[in-house]
C-alpha cells in the first residue's frame, strides 16, 4: 500500500531529531581542525580545495542559522523531502509532455 | 560516507565524473521509462525515505557515527539503475542545500552509495529471493560494499599525492581507511538491512508488479 510507505516516511520525519543525539562526526567527514589536532597540520589540498568549493548553503549541516538545532533539523527534513517530490514531479511532467 | 570537497584529488574527481556521467545517462533514461502516475509517488517516497534515513546518525564505537542509505530498498523494487539515479539525486540535494558531501565528490559518492550499493544489493537479493530475509541481507551487503569503495578511494589518496612528504589530500592509507569504513558499516549494515526489509514488506504484490515493469 502506498499509504503505508507515506506513514513510514511521516514517522521517520517526526523522529528525525533522534539523529542529533550523537555529535560524533562520521568517519572521514571531519572538520579541518581535526587534522590539525591529529596530524599537526591540515593537508594542503583539503585546505585549498575545501575553501575553493565552500559556498553558502541554505541549511549548513542540516541547521538553520539563528534557530535551534531541532527546528533546523525538522525544517531540513521537510524541505529535503518536499524538494525530492517536486523534482520527481517535474521529471514526470517533462516525460509526459514529450510523449503527447 | 559523504566524502567532502578536498578529500580526494582533482584527478580522482575527474576520473570518477568520467565514469559516473555515462552511467547517469543510462540510469536517468531507465528512470524516465519507469515514471508514471502509479510509480511517481512510490519512487518519490522511497527517495525521500533515503534522504531522511541519512539524517539518522547512529553512534558507532570509536568516536564516530554513520547512517543507513536506503539505496537497496529502491533498487530491489525499481531495479538497480533507478536506485543509483535516485540516490544520486538525494546526494546532489544534500551537497547543494545542506553542505553534506562535496560537489567535486558528488560522482564518487554517487558511485559508491548509489551505483555499487544498488547493484550489489540487487544481485544479492535476486540470489536469495526465495528466503524471507533476502531484503535484509541485500541491504546489509549493499551498504558494506559501498563502504569498501569509499574506503579504497580515500585510502589510495596518500599513495599518489603528497607535497613535501606530507599527504596532500586524505592523509590516511588503505590500512587505516578500509578497516575503519568496513568496521563501521558492518554495524550500520544492520540498520540498512532492517530498513530494506521493512520497506520491502510494506510494498504489496500488486505494487511490486507495477514498479517492476
Amino acid at each position: 500500500m502506498k499509504k503505508k510507505l507515506f506513514i513510514l516516511l511521516g514517522v521517520l520525519i517526526a523522529l528525525v531529531p533522534l539523529g542529533l543525539l550523537t555529535d560524533a562526526p562520521a568517519w572521514g567527514e571531519w572538520d579541518s581542525e581535526y587534522f590539525k589536532k591529529v596530524l599537526g597540520y591540515i593537508p594542503q589540498g583539503i585546505e585549498i580545495l575545501g575553501d575553493k568549493f565552500s559556498f553558502k548553503v541554505l541549511f549548513p549541516d542540516y541547521s538553520l542559522p539563528g534557530s535551534s538545532d531541532i527546528v533546523g533539523y525538522y525544517l531540513s527534513a521537510i524541505v529535503g523531502a518536499l524538494l525530492i517530490f517536486v523534482i520527481y514531479y517535474l521529471i514526470f511532467l517533462a516525460v509526459k509532455r514529450k510523449e503527447s | 560516507m559523504h566524502i567532502p570537497d578536498g578529500y580526494i584529488s582533482p584527478a580522482t574527481c575527474a576520473v570518477t565524473y568520467a565514469i559516473a556521467v555515462p552511467l547517469w545517462y543510462v540510469g536517468f533514461k531507465k528512470l524516465k521509462e519507469k515514471l508514471n502516475e502509479n510509480t511517481l509517488p512510490i519512487l518519490a517516497a522511497l527517495s525521500a525515505l533515503s534522504f531522511i534515513i541519512m539524517m539518522f546518525n547512529i553512534p558507532v564505537p570509536g568516536g564516530t557515527s554513520a547512517h543507513a542509505v536506503g539505496a537497496v530498498a529502491i533498487s530491489i523494487l525499481f531495479g538497480p539503475w533507478v536506485g543509483f539515479v535516485a540516490v544520486s539525486l538525494v546526494l546532489l540535494i544534500q551537497a547543494i542545500i545542506f553542505g553534506d558531501g562535496g560537489i567535486s565528490a558528488w560522482a564518487i559518492n554517487s558511485l559508491a552509495m548509489g551505483f555499487v550499493g544498488s547493484f550489489v544489493g540487487y544481485y544479492v537479493f535476486n540470489a536469495l529471493k526465495k528466503y524471507k530475509f533476502a531484503p535484509f541481507i541485500a541491504g546489509y551487503v549493499g551498504i558494506v560494499a559501498s563502504a569498501v569503495v569509499i574506503g579504497v578511494i580515500l585510502g589510495v589518496q596518500p599513495m599518489f599525492w603528497s607535497v613535501n612528504g606530507e599527504p596532500e589530500y586524505f592523509p590516511f592509507g588503505l590500512s587505516v581507511s578500509l578497516p575503519a569504513m568496513i568496521g563501521v558499516h558492518l554495524l550500520i549494515g544492520i540498520a540498512e538491512g532492517i530498513l530494506t526489509q521493512i520497506v520491502y514488506n510494506l510494498v504489496d504484490e500488486k505494487m511490486k508488479k507495477e514498479v517492476a515493469i
